[in-house]
């Protein structure tokens, strides 16, 4: 049998413990559970809830307006037993958290023609959690527009009989294009700016956690091996050098593919729970999709090569860098405080819009190899393929770079004798 | 003779601290050799030089020959290095880990099973080779490590404190271990701190103090020339 393939199984059965497939399988079970409890909690607190209705008016417009929000989402509870101080104290509606109001004589001050409001009671609890407040802040919206309508509706067909409603309210309704590199598609500036950030910040996570993974595990490998005094043995042994860093890196890189496979797997159930959308979350902007082709944003196969590449790169110079931190480390209980600056590297780039950035920070965050791999998306659906090539280039040349000096430190002293200390630290 | 190891003013010289300040000796093919001396005063330093794992400062040390500096995969082909307090990995089983090890040294499927085989019997761990070795004593570990160190018949083996924390039994033992295998052409360096094992072990003993050699000679010699019974008092007359 091929020797790096002898030093790749020991690695990974040193790497794979039985406490880290309970690690996967646990986390896959949390997410799973979690994120179905979270679904339907949310559906039956939407199903207890939805809002009460105070028709204090009492005549055809107010009917016309109950009518229009009872055909809505929301489940509609009308209240009879009084004003708005009644409802709020009425024990029976205690789990209600959104009141509408349409007070007496609405429809007589409109017909005079004067302005009249329409209100809404939100109540708060203290120990409000979770979306509770967000959808019924969303109910509120809806409702309120609804009844915006049909009463606009109902004074336009008193005012001016004969002319269609609808056609008055939005008698030239907007037409959004977007135009991406002299393309023009019909789409919502929404569903564009969803989709690019979709892109650009989900998928920097995804990667997020290969590389902190595959980092932490190659330098908990070195550090242990220098710890235990296994390494001493494998260096006085005739094994090339670069066989025992190349093992180390490529056990990495296949565990931590198959615990952040674990982890996306556990997010989508997660998130499908959550959300109630579906395992997909891009279901959202699918619809979107023949608009997001012709502006060229869909990726084809070879801009899924690019990415794909550029994300390769960017593990392996996480890697290689992890694997020198891990030579510098003392020992693996020094092994969190070292991920730190990786980590921080790695997270600038997300946080910071480039576009923006003055040109000082913008030659730092390139000069981060991470930057190119979370850039790659948004330039291939732009167009911008030599910067991804150039971005490549880069990365390959900050990994080439790396393992030299990785294989350099592995072949002298400096492996058994360097110690990177935290000041202050024993 | 045959010079299993020469070692010509060896220095090691960690910033402004000299490990080892030109120590010089040589050992026969087939000797049992033990370096001794208070803690701290070079021997780990000085076998991690001979095992490759350390490039010396200034001087030589040359193993069959051959230099350890420039021609150290050529070294690295007839030694076996035990460091001290070494560990093993904890996820494999005794006989995986025998198995991988003689793999990484001799590169040959039918040659590292059989190798493999007799660590596993010199290790005298029986059926508990087929258990990972994070369930196993500090002795039983400490045998397998040994039985790793020889069973691929280097010609010299390098062992640093072999016995340390050992209990009686187990280090009789690997003591008794050695013996044979040295009886069998193998030569060793050894360092301990048991004066009791050095005498019972060695053919020959270098005494070392801050990195310098203050005596070689047989322990009898030493015992004469310092006109005691006791190691130990050479040893104490010595540092001192």
């Amino acid at each position: 049998m091929n020797i790096f393939f002898v030093l790749l199984k020991k690695e990974i059965k040193e790497l794979l413990t039985r406490q880290l497939l309970f690690t996967i399988v646990a986390t896959l079970l949390v997410f799973q559970l979690i994120g179905g409890l979270v679904g339907s909690h949310n559906k039956a607190s939407a199903a207890r809830s939805g809002i009460v209705l105070l028709d204090l008016d009492r005549t055809a417009l107010s009917g016309r307006v109950t009518k229009a929000l009872g055909g809505g989402k929301a489940k509609l509870t009308l209240y009879a037993g009084g004003g708005i101080e009644t409802a709020l104290a009425a024990p029976e509606l205690g789990a209600e958290n959104s009141f509408m109001v349409i007070p007496a004589g609405l429809e007589g001050e409109l017909k005079a023609g004067r302005p009249a409001s329409v209100e809404f009671y939100s109540r708060f609890k203290k120990n409000a959690s979770g979306l509770g407040p967000a959808m019924s802040a969303s109910r509120i919206r809806r409702a309120a527009q609804a009844a915006s309508a049909e009463i606009s509706a109902w004074l336009l067909e008193r005012n001016a009989p004969g002319l269609a409603p609808a056609f008055l309210m939005d008698p030239a309704p907007a037409r959004e294009f977007a135009v991406v590199d002299g393309r023009t598609a019909e789409v919502s500036l929404a569903q564009v700016i969803g989709f690019i950030q979709s892109q650009t910040f989900f998928f920097p996570v995804a990667v997020f956690f290969i590389v902190i993974l595959s980092a932490q595990m190659i330098m908990t490998a070195v550090a242990s091996e220098k710890e235990n005094k296994t390494l001493e043995t494998l260096l006085s042994s005739p094994l090339d050098r670069r066989l025992l860093v190349m093992s180390k890196l490529a056990a990495a890189s296949l565990i931590a593919a198959l615990l952040s496979g674990a982890y996306m797997l556990g997010m989508r159930s997660f998130m499908a729970g959550v959300t109630g959308l579906g395992a997909d979350p891009s279901v959202a902007v699918a619809a979107a999709g023949p608009a997001l082709a012709k502006l060229g944003l869909m990726l084809t196969t070879s801009g899924y090569l690019l990415v794909g590449l550029s994300v390769l790169f960017c593990i392996l110079c996480a890697l290689s860098i992890a694997f020198i931190l891990g030579i510098m480390a003392e020992d693996v209980k020094s092994i969190q405080a070292m991920m730190t600056p990786l980590m921080l590297a790695y997270l600038m780039p997300i946080f910071i819009d480039l576009s923006t950035a003055h040109t000082g920070l913008k030659v730092l965050l390139y000069a981060i190899p991470f930057t190119h791999a979370f850039m790659a998306p948004q330039n291939v659906m732009m167009g911008n393929y030599s910067q991804v090539l150039w971005g490549i280039a880069y990365q390959a040349a900050v990994f080439a770079a790396c393992v030299t000096i990785a294989a350099r430190l592995f072949s002298g002293d400096a492996l058994l004798t360097m110690r990177f200390r935290f000041p202050g630290s024993r | 003779m045959i010079k299993a190891l020469e070692l010509t003013d060896l220095v090691k010289k960690y910033k402004n601290f000299e490990a080892v300040a030109g120590l010089s000796l040589t050992v026969a093919e087939g000797e049992i050799f033990a370096l001794v001396g208070p803690n701290g005063v070079g021997k780990s330093t000085t076998l991690k030089m001979i095992a490759t794992i350390l490039t010396p400062t200034s001087g030589s040390v040359k193993v069959f020959g051959l230099d350890a500096s420039r021609d150290a995969h050529a070294v690295r082909e007839l030694i076996s290095y035990l460091p001290e307090e070494a560990g093993a990995y904890k996820n494999l089983t005794g006989r995986e880990y025998l198995e991988f090890m003689a793999m990484v040294f001799l590169k040959d499927k039918a040659r590292a099973l059989a190798a493999a085989g007799e660590g596993g019997l010199l290790s005298g761990l029986g059926p508990r080779l087929g258990d990972k070795i994070k369930t196993y004593s500090k002795g039983m570990a400490r045998k397998l490590l040994l039985a790793r160190a020889v069973m691929i018949k280097p010609r010299l083996a390098i062992l640093d404190e072999p016995t340390t924390g050992l209990d009686i039994v187990n280090g009789y033992e690997i003591r008794k271990t050695i013996k044979a295998l040295a009886a069998g052409g193998m030569t060793f360096v050894i360092s301990s701190h048991n004066m009791g094992e050095i005498e019972y072990l060695s053919d020959r003993i270098a005494v070392i103090n801050n990195g310098r050699l203050l005596a070689c000679d047989t322990p009898a010699a030493l015992k004469t020339r310092f006109a005691t019974d006791d190691l130990e008092e050479v040893f104490i007359k010595l540092t001192q």
